[in-house]
């Protein structure tokens, strides 16, 4: 089994519940999220000021379809890897691949804040926490789902543009290979994102006023 | 490792330690005697508090209170007095397990370091930062005295005036009102700066303000969002909106915006702005020339279809209509022709739309579409606005008798907001009515005699109303200013006295939305912190200081329990129509009310008992009797300036706290990139935006989101940033508000500004 998070853009408004949702239940502190709602075409990737080191891919290329600005997004959290880099450097364990449902988790009673996984992550998806010395990052809810409830940022989604799905079961096997049309997210990274996409068009009618 | 509850709970276990401190203190009790810097701990310390089983907290039925369709039922999850996070209730269908990113940041607001934690006074004067924490005591004798003194000097107390809007929609929060009642007759800022032209114009048509349950919208066969982005401002519209849309529904926005709602739809029309109305009264004209219309319905159940339609066939021509609307005729044909065909169809209008100096007119045109298509009394069909049906509480709160030999004022009987405030019909008196939309004017003008108190609740004045250099000297006028909020916000700022009041978490409410159709219990979930008190108990209080000092002098009950006085807002009615017997069956979750169809008997509570294409009252008080076209505001400046609302904030609420700044940090002004070369701006510089009234100084986004000649900012209170979108906006007058809500609404959209490069 490999848990993955399936993100529709086509369906999704952009409204940040899902990151706040995520804030909601665990109290990231100011300046940290571990949901981020990123929007297509923007280039923010860099500015993540946790990630120090150069980024092995961006999520975000200007996508080959023209969008206009802050009306089409992706919710990015951890993409929990089928080789996460964070569970490959961490030195003391903190970072385990649960072996059932394939969730990249991190315990922060273990992690001694030595900020490999901040570094390793081509994603950007563990934060590193100054007033805590230690790393954070999303576990993808476990707790909540080993309680028979779905993760924070699903549950709260208003449209359901968030879902958990089994990579590896043959009814998600459309999306098991497939890179997303027009955006850069790289699939064929070494440490296989699990993560994927649907991708969000225009409205098959656009009119706007004439210049002038 | 396995996800057995054993494992869940060794995570518990070792989670403890780093939660230890806080749960100490809250065990202690010491929690809500703490000021603020503690609770900043509080942040630091409770990163990753991890999730520790349903059966580990206690829960409590919340809901949020904002002025917001979407009013959303909330469960609260509190652990040793600590609340540790919500989540939207289940049982509601509409919120559905969710809330929206404001109500995700209600942990952080409720434990904010930047929350108002004791009552505290400005002994420099206003507006000079000096400030000093006073005792409850002391800060409602200040206050208590100050009203004796003038209703000795002046006879009456309409010298205290009261401005109180949608900051808190519980019912329980017309306590404020009540307060005021109970001391006399007084001043009250009325009207609303929302929704009034909208209000008026669906009451001159049907004879009240009524739409279909959003629910309904899936099944929807056409869908027109009119100048409304639920993608923003109703996120739990939206699942409707797209079921109806997967079912082969064609969903259309109209807007000047290209708006997130417009993004997600099937087809976006750019209009210009103030020019809807017109494109409504084309769209009539057509499906009536194809014979589209629903003459069976329109002969049962409307008055004025032939003067309407004489009104059409000779003022309305379509060329003109293409070209002052900027739509092409052939689009125009086309989207009316095949909203006429789909069975059922639906027009949802924003309240945007009516904040013209023609806004009511443009409400009144749409209706008429929707009626004449024969879409008006139809499952997933209507004209769509809003409603207060589910609203019919008793008021116990508001309901205050005055006190025996209270004189008020005596000139025509005023106004009473959207809803209706406590009257007393065998009084000679009234409480004398200004508009809300002209505060600072209508401040400065009051005589005989003029406003020397002014009492601020659920409201920031300082960011929500127009004129900002009058308000100050308006604010400067006053003897003592009494602001109760939850934040220092710059209303504060201009305050004497300021008063930290509960949020939801912390009193008992009940609430309703002006949307859906869902009732839900608002319970007190933990103590309050610091020295917060809930509005009705802040009444109280003063009650018992003025009759110490006087006796007789108010008749606000002098202690109060909010639970008690929830209670008393229910009646049978509210009983029947959510089919409950008791309010203690809402501990179980939130209700619905028994659905009916707006309108389907065809009852209208119009004077002629029809839809009203031609409406007496409308000529009485408007000049016009049928839905005329009536021309927008000429510009006054070089670009026009729209102000949406922002999916951040809830007006001047949330986008001031801490986490609210991780997601959304500075405004923008977003230029469209013709305008923006004209004046040499690039992405990101920083522009100063300016008219007559005043100037803004923030960075430039480029988009054609916005059409050219149009500038737009939302409108947002920031906790660490001077901007405020309203210092722009003068307060010109919508055309209708009057004959409902006692004043006119405001032209917001109607503000003309210009902008360079600095």
């Amino acid at each position: 089994m490999q848990k993955a998070f399936l993100v529709d853009g086509s369906l999704c408004l952009g409204c940040n519940t899902c990151a706040m949702a995520c804030k909601n239940q665990y109290h990231q502190d100011k300046g940290i999220l571990w949901r981020k709602v990123r929007e297509i075409g923007a280039e923010e990737y860099h500015n993540d000021n946790n990630n120090i080191l150069p980024t092995l891919v961006s999520y975000q290329k200007a996508p080959k379809a023209q969008m206009p600005m802050e009306r089409f997004y992706f919710s990015l959290a951890c993409n929990h890897c089928e080789n996460p880099a964070c569970v490959a450097v961490c030195p003391v364990g903190a970072h385990t691949k649960d072996p059932e449902t394939g969730i990249c988790k991190h315990d922060q009673t273990i992690c001694i804040g030595c900020g490999g996984c901040v570094k390793a992550c081509p994603f950007g998806a563990s934060k590193f926490n100054e007033k805590m010395n230690q790393a954070e990052k999303c576990s993808m809810c476990w707790e909540r789902q080993a309680d028979g409830k779905t993760t924070a940022c699903v549950q709260s989604c208003p449209v359901g543009a968030i879902a958990i799905i089994d990579l590896h079961d043959p009814k998600y096997k459309e999306y098991a290979n497939a890179a997303p049309i027009g955006i850069d997210y790289a699939i064929n990274a070494e440490t296989k994102p699990s993560t994927r996409f649907i991708h969000p068009t225009m409205p098959k009618e656009v009119y706007r006023l004439p210049k002038g | 490792m396995s996800y057995s509850k054993e494992n869940v709970e060794s995570i518990v276990n070792n989670g403890i330690s780093r939660r230890s401190f806080l749960k100490g203190l809250a065990a202690s009790g010491v929690l809500s005697s703490f000021p603020g810097g503690i609770l900043q701990a509080n942040e630091d310390l409770n990163t990753k508090i991890p999730y520790l089983g349903e059966k580990s907290y206690q829960t409590f039925r919340n809901a949020c209170p904002r002025n917001c369709y979407d009013t959303c039922s909330i469960k609260t999850y509190v652990k040793d007095g600590v609340m540790q996070f919500i989540e939207g209730a289940q049982e509601s269908t509409y919120t559905r397990g969710g809330c929206c990113v404001k109500g995700n940041s209600y942990v952080k607001r409720v434990y904010s370091a930047r929350r108002l934690k004791y009552p505290m006074m400005q002994v420099g004067g206003k507006g000079s930062g000096n400030w000093k924490r006073i005792s409850w005591d002391n800060a409602i004798d200040i206050i208590a005295k100050k009203l004796l003194e003038m209703k000795k000097e002046d006879g009456t107390l309409l010298g205290a005036a009261l401005t109180k809007y949608s900051g808190n929609f519980g019912i329980t929060h017309y306590g404020i009102e009540g307060m005021f009642n109970s001391i006399g007759y007084t001043t009250r800022l009325a009207g609303t700066p929302c929704w009034p032209a909208g209000i008026d114009a669906q009451n001159l048509d049907m004879g009240d303000m009524w739409c279909n349950d959003p629910e309904e919208m899936k099944d929807s066969k056409f869908i027109i969002l009119w100048g409304v982005n639920p993608a923003a401002n109703s996120i739990h519209s939206m699942k409707y909106i797209y079921e109806a849309k997967k079912k082969g529904a064609k969903v259309v926005v109209i807007d000047p915006v290209f708006t997130e709602a417009a993004s997600k739809a099937s087809q976006y029309i750019q209009i210009k702005a103030g020019t809807d109305g017109l494109l409504a009264l084309g769209m009539a004209k057509i499906i009536i020339e194809a014979g589209l219309h629903d003459q069976k319905w329109l002969d049962a159940n409307s008055k004025g279809y032939k003067e309407y339609k004489a009104y059409l066939d000779k003022e309305i021509k379509l060329e003109n209509v293409s070209k002052i609307t900027g739509i092409p005729l052939a689009m125009i044909k086309e989207l009316a022709l095949s909203f006429a065909k789909a069975k059922p169809a639906t027009i949802w209008m924003g309240y945007g739309m009516q904040r013209h100096t023609n806004g009511g007119s443009m409400i009144r045109a749409i209706d008429a579409f929707v009626a004449v298509s024969g879409n008006i009394g139809k499952y997933a069909g209507g004209a769509r606005y809003g409603h207060l049906s589910t609203w019919g509480f008793n008021y116990a709160a508001l309901s205050m008798p005055k006190p025996e030999g209270s004189v008020g004022y005596t000139g025509p009987e005023g106004a009473k907001g959207d809803v209706a405030q406590g009257k007393d019909a065998k009084s000679n008196y009234t409480d004398r009515f200004l508009n809300i939309n002209k505060t600072a004017r209508e401040l400065l003008n009051a005589k005989e005699p003029k406003v020397r108190l002014l009492w601020v609740a659920c409201k920031n004045v300082f960011a929500q109303d127009f004129d900002r250099n009058q308000l100050i000297r308006a604010f400067q006028q006053l003897d003592l200013v009494v602001v109760a909020d939850q934040f220092f916000n710059e209303t504060a700022k201009w305050a004497d006295i300021v008063l930290p009041v509960a949020t939801q978490f912390e009193e008992y409410d009940v609430n309703v939305s002006y949307w859906h159709y869902w009732l839900t219990l608002n319970e007190q979930a933990i103590k309050p912190l610091f020295e917060v008190k809930s509005d009705l108990e802040i009444a109280a209080m003063l009650s018992k200081r003025m009759n110490q000092l006087q006796s007789g002098s108010c008749t606000f009950p002098q202690s109060v329990d909010t639970k008690a006085m929830m209670a008393k807002e229910f009646n049978p009615g509210i009983y029947e129509q959510f089919g409950i017997k008791s309010w203690e069956e809402l501990k179980n979750g939130p209700v619905k009310a028994k659905a009916v169809i707006p309108y389907a008997d065809g009852k209208f509570k119009t004077p002629s008992g029809k839809f009203e294409f031609y409406s007496d009252k409308a000529l009485e008080l408007f000049g016009s009797a049928l839905p005329a076209y009536l021309e927008v505001r000429k510009p006054y400046d070089k670009f026009r300036m729209t102000s949406p609302h922002s999916r951040w904030s809830l007006h001047s609420q949330f986008q001031n706290l801490e986490w609210m700044e991780d997601v959304h940090p500075e405004p923008y002004v977003y230029i469209n990139p013709d305008d923006a070369e004209a004046k040499m701006v690039k992405e990101g510089d920083t522009v100063a935006v300016f008219n007559k009234q005043g100037l803004l100084r923030l960075k430039a986004k480029l988009t054609d989101n916005v059409q050219a000649g149009t500038l737009l900012m939302y409108e947002q209170w920031y906790n660490n940033n001077i901007y405020n979108v309203n210092e722009l906006v003068d307060d010109t007058s919508s055309d209708m508000g009057a004959f409902k809500t006692g004043a006119p609404g405001v032209a917001l959209h109607d503000t003309f500004v210009n902008f360079r490069k600095l």
